[in-house]
């Protein structure tokens, strides 16, 4: 079958325009930070010692802090680095009550997401809006890829980077409506939009059909599975990333090096938020990678002959596998939690970058399927 | 202190140590065995494999059954015409093809991997008078390695007069190995 | 998934121990077990081996050998692999000559075989087993061991609520219970009647939900267990082949046919499957136009089998994505080539020599091909290329434009000489060793489809006569493979449960109301290490479902954020 060249145009053009914004969006939620409105921390009747204490210890901060706070209000109360400050409940959350200090919590979830995001100010309005209408143009612009070339749009690098940030888009919308997790919408967008913009400047391919090896329904599922866990694990690094930033500006407040201001370190989520906000993204991503893994095993065997020979992309996606692995026990072990977890983490996001950008294109084996030539 | 660090230096040298000379064990025994070298099996009467039956095509397209030829010692010869080796044992084995052919023994060659055509520009070249038969897919092979342990080309299997395996030399033979063979195949009781 | 490695001490302190908070420490109890011994020294030997066994399975370990094991594996991907791609290792001696041998001896050109790299593995699964096994028989324990007993004051936990009911404490409690019974939570009443004694005074119940987290935690770590005594297997009692056919060309698996057999090592010869293959047609399409112009577009190898000698005949399609299955084994398509077929006639014009012979891609895009022939009774042996569409190019090369066959050629240079197929010593049917051979001719002599080439001086002929197509198939098998299948699909379901299900506890207390009449019942909630969060959801719906329909809301005191 030959390539709809119709749809492949259709494609290329929705995915400009998904980029366009995308970028858009990223100076909205950038414009957010700069001149929106301050979150608001609003009372707090309990501040639990259990959960947060076992849960979401913040390396670095003193664990005993937590248990303290007992009934105490929250003006003020940023006791100690990486203490999150908790909403209150049914007060309301964003733009609700007196108090005016900077909450590094995420807002409550009290509220339904669309009216907590409508009351979120007109910068956060319109950088969700832009991000949901570029995640449509992004989408259709996959789809027309596929309907362009009469398969699944990721038989290729160029393929499978537009299709994993499309994923890591939809994830992060997910995210910011269950975790109202907007704040981070200039970071995760951003990064987004550099990996778009990176796959359609240098690694862009036109649509065509598939070598023999790779005409198969397995790809639907393996490779989809890919796609999933590596947009997953994307958003993951950059919370990871951000995790690490705004650790150490706290480091640095409570070491007195630096005053705590409202700009845009200081409108950083807590480290603790972060830290689970990263772990609940890694433990969606982890199975899928896992599944994905098997069922590109599943796939060499009825190609190759072998479902396993340990050729550099499938030893590479098992160092992946293990290092993330190796996160999720360093999460449950004393003096591994916290910054060293997560640069395991992001070690491991740079393990499966390094496996898609350089060793599918530069090693060969017979998984060198980039089509990048 | 230094105690303490002592022993864990030594407890975590021993537990390696253990488990390196444990995953050498691992390793060895998931390798495989390379072929088998030169190497001469007998069977003793009463434990000897039947051979397999087969009718196949000579050179040239005579019809050959095995079942006929009972009652004669069999020396049955895999080779090809593109196998240095079994070119090479070949005039031997046509030496003893004169020797032993009027006194109950007979030669015959599966020509495996080859064509009719090739094999017997061969046979011609060196004067092999003893009939082959044409056997490209190794099927003759196949039916004896279920019972005796063929590998490689050449093989060369003695068959006795009741029609079991008397005994069989993997690789290259030898003349003096054959005239064994011979004599071994020859006691039936 | 957590806590995997919690070492024993901490652990007994669970059931018992309430005043530290209704969880125990557990989720702390690395800090004082994983740090090891240098706290307590060991005693004797023996308490060495029990403290080496602790660092062994403790976590720090376990994220060592974690580590161990993703480092070690990037030479095995970097470096050639004797197991894949054996002229590459050849060609890093070459350019390597003084680091090459050394790097041999550690094993960095088969590291996935390397002792090393095993014991690594050995190491890590060693420490794994020591850490489920004993978890396995708490979990059984802890199952048993009913929940703790629900705490005074239920408003200092994460969640809690309170409502006012009509009913007495009693019967309010044995409602609450009744509704928790019915989300399958196990439940825990007090004992002798409520009255003040051994801490069960007042009227409440205990409920405790999610051991599915830990059975998920421990499917997935002995599901990997399976996975590596499944390859174990594969290893032992599996083999690969490979072997190369001709169209019209049949073959027995049987070890003296095969190209190449790596057999595992409890494998004999005669363990092979006895079918046998026919190679009936062989068809190629390749893209003619567009931007993968020239790459294949689809392979299809036309075979007739039989399972067994003398068996049912059966027709296939061998293809890319589609191997063959018989009798448990898997023959696939693994690559292809030309075969031109060559006669070659002696000086007297006898045929010595006529077949089609496989001649080996150089280029896999162009499928610019190599080989030999040999005529041996003729003294003549051959070593040239084969185009499947020639061009000669402006510079006098020969070149190929397409893989298709389009316009075949083959470029031959002539030996003559004795070529020493009479001798002990095997030879490659793919090369001529050319010592003491004279060599016919200049520059190679170029043959299209149907032309002859007479030697000079009356040494003979050879015609490239007509043109087939080889495969080479790839014939495995692997008893340990479904087996590796399923536990790797355990190990996906076990890693579900132990992120997404949550080990909760719920509390219901109920104490007269002030006016006399009815009780207020109090409602308390926790999870342990709630991975997927909406705890908080799940402790809303369940109060207000204690609370009743037509009660009025509860009120709540919880924390929010995320």
């Amino acid at each position: 079958m030959s390539v709809n060249l119709g749809w492949a145009h259709v494609s290329s053009d929705f995915m400009i325009v998904a980029l366009l914004i995308y970028s858009l969006a990223v100076l909205a939620f950038a414009g957010d930070y700069a001149f929106g409105r301050p979150r608001r921390a609003t009372s707090v009747t309990v501040v639990p010692a259990a959960e947060s204490g076992a849960e979401l210890v913040a390396v670095g901060a003193a664990v005993g802090a937590g248990s303290a706070n007992g009934a105490d209000t929250a003006s003020g109360a940023d006791t100690a680095a990486g203490q999150p400050i908790v909403g209150g409940p049914g007060g309301g959350s964003a733009g609700g009550t007196a108090g005016g200090v900077t909450t590094r919590g995420l807002p409550s979830r009290r509220l339904g997401a669309f009216r907590a995001i409508w009351a979120a100010g007109p910068w956060v309005r319109s950088a969700v809006a832009l991000s949901a209408l570029g995640m449509l143009a992004h989408l259709t612009a996959v789809t027309t890829r596929g309907l362009a070339v009469h398969r699944a749009p990721w038989g290729n690098m160029y393929e499978f980077i537009t299709a994993l940030t499309c994923v890591a888009a939809f994830f992060f919308g997910y995210i910011v409506v269950r975790y109202r997790a907007w704040a981070l919408g200039v970071f995760v967008m951003g990064a987004l939009v550099l990996a778009l913009g990176l796959a359609e400047t240098l690694i862009y391919t036109p649509a065509g059909p598939l070598v023999p090896a790779l005409q198969s329904y397995w790809l639907s599922i393996h490779v989809t599975a890919m796609t999933l866990a590596t947009g997953i694990f994307f958003v993951a690094a950059v919370l990871g990333i951000l995790y690490l930033v705004a650790e150490r500006y706290r480091a640095r407040i409570a070491a007195g090096k630096v005053q705590p201001g409202n700009g845009l370190l200081d409108r950083i989520p807590s480290a603790a938020t972060l830290d689970k906000l990263t772990y609940r993204t890694v433990i969606f991503g982890f199975p899928i990678w896992t599944f994905g893994v098997i069922a590109g095993a599943i796939w060499a065997d009825q190609a190759w002959g072998r479902y396993w020979g340990w050729d550099p992309v499938e030893t590479w996606a098992f160092i992946t596998w293990v290092i993330y692995a190796a996160y999720l026990h360093a999460r449950a072990t004393a003096g591994w939690r916290g910054a060293r977890a997560h640069y395991i983490q992001i070690l491991g996001f740079a393990s499966l970058v390094t496996n898609m950008l350089v060793v599918q294109v530069f090693i060969t084996g017979m998984h060198s399927y980039a089509g990048v030539h | 202190m230094f105690r303490a660090k002592r022993r864990t230096v030594i407890t975590a040298a021993a537990v390696i140590a253990v488990l390196l000379a444990g995953a050498l064990a691992v390793t060895l025994l998931t390798q495989g065995k390379g072929n088998a070298s030169d190497s001469m099996v007998e069977y003793p009467v009463g434990q000897r494999p039947v051979a397999p039956d087969f009718t196949a095509t000579s050179l040239t397209g005579t019809p050959i059954k095995f079942a006929s030829y009972r009652g004669k010692i069999v020396v049955l010869n895999f080779w090809g015409s593109w196998c240095p080796p079994c070119r090479n044992e070949a005039p031997m084995l046509e030496v003893l093809q004169q020797l032993y052919g009027s006194k109950g023994v007979s030669f015959l060659g599966d020509d495996v991997a080859d064509t009719p055509q090739n094999a017997l520009v061969f046979d011609s070249s060196v004067h092999i008078t003893y009939p082959s038969v044409n056997d490209p897919g190794y099927a003759i092979v196949q039916d004896f390695s279920q019972v005796v342990p063929v590998s490689d080309t050449p093989t060369t299997v003695v068959i006795d007069r009741t029609g079991h395996v008397a005994g069989l030399v993997l690789g290259t033979v030898t003349y003096a190995e054959m005239t064994k063979l011979l004599s071994y195949a020859a006691v039936t009781k | 998934m957590t806590d995997v490695h919690t070492p024993r001490s901490s652990e007994s302190a669970e059931p018992a121990d309430e005043a530290t908070g209704p969880f125990g420490q557990e989720d702390n109890g690395e800090a004082g077990g994983g740090t090891g011994g240098t706290a307590v020294p060991p005693a004797a030997g023996a308490g060495w081996l029990l403290w080496g066994w602790r660092q062994l399975t403790s976590m720090r370990t376990a994220l060592v050998l974690l580590f161990l094991l993703a480092l070690g594996s990037v030479p095995g991907s970097v470096l050639p692999q004797q197991g894949s791609d054996p002229s590459a290792v050849q060609q890093y001696y070459v350019s390597h000559p003084w680091l090459a041998p050394w790097m041999n001896h550690l094993g960095l050109f088969n590291v996935f075989a390397a002792p090393w790299f095993a014991a690594i593995y050995l190491l890590l699964f060693a420490s794994l087993v020591g850490c489920v096994v004993p978890r396995t028989f708490r979990l059984v324990g802890s199952a048993r061991t009913p929940p703790p007993r629900a705490p005074r004051n239920l408003a200092r936990l994460p969640q809690s609520a309170s409502y006012p009911s009509a009913l007495s404490p009693d019967a309010a409690v044995d409602a609450a219970a009744s509704i928790l019974a019915g989300h399958r939570f196990r439940l825990r009443r007090p004992e002798n009647g409520g009255r003040p004694g051994n801490g069960d005074a007042g009227h409440w119940v205990a409920a405790e939900k999610g051991y599915l987290r830990e059975v998920g935690n421990l499917i997935f770590h002995l599901s990997l267990l399976g996975v590596l005594i499944s390859i174990a297997v594969g290893g032992l009692f599996g083999y690969k082949a490979d072997e190369l056919v001709v169209e019209g060309g049949s073959f027995a698996d049987t070890t003296a046919a095969l190209d190449e057999f790596h057999p595992g090592r409890l494998v004999t010869g005669s363990d092979l499957a006895p079918f046998r293959l026919t190679l009936d047609k062989f068809t190629a399409q390749y893209f003619t136009s567009g931007q993968s112009a020239g790459e294949p577009e689809s392979f299809s190898a036309q075979v007739t089998y039989a399972a067994t000698p003398g068996g049912q005949q059966r027709t296939d399609n061998i293809e890319v994505n589609h191997p063959l299955s018989v009798d448990s084994v898997n023959v696939y398509l693994i690559g292809h080539g030309y075969a031109p077929v060559f006669r070659v006639a002696n000086g007297q014009g006898k045929v010595s020599y006529e077949e089609a012979t496989p001649f080996i891609p150089a280029n896999t895009g162009t499928l610019l091909s190599d080989g030999v022939v040999k005529a041996p009774e003729a003294s003549l042996g051959f070593m040239g290329v084969f185009v499947p569409t020639a061009v000669m190019t402006a510079n006098g090369t020969l070149e190929s434009l397409f893989p298709a066959a389009d316009n075949p050629a083959v470029s031959l240079i002539g030996y003559s000489g004795n070529l020493g197929m009479n001798t002990e010593v095997s030879q490659s049917v793919y090369q001529l060793d050319t010592t003491g051979l004279t060599k016919i001719s200049g520059s190679p002599h170029l043959m299209y489809q149907g032309q002859t080439w007479t030697l000079p001086g009356g040494r003979g002929s050879i015609t490239y006569v007509g043109l087939k197509q080889w495969v080479s198939l790839a014939i495995t098998y692997d008893p340990g493979q479904v087996p590796a299948l399923v536990c790797g699909l355990l190990a996906i379901a076990g890693l579900l449960l132990s992120f997404f299900v949550r080990r909760r506890r719920m509390f219901v207390r109920a104490v007269p109301a002030a006016s006399g009449a009815g009780s207020v019942v109090t409602v308390g909630g926790l999870t342990r290490s709630d991975a997927s969060g909406g705890f908080e959801d799940e402790f809303a719906s369940l109060s207000a479902e204690l609370a009743g329909q037509d009660r009025p809301e509860p009120n709540y005191q919880s924390e929010t954020g995320a």
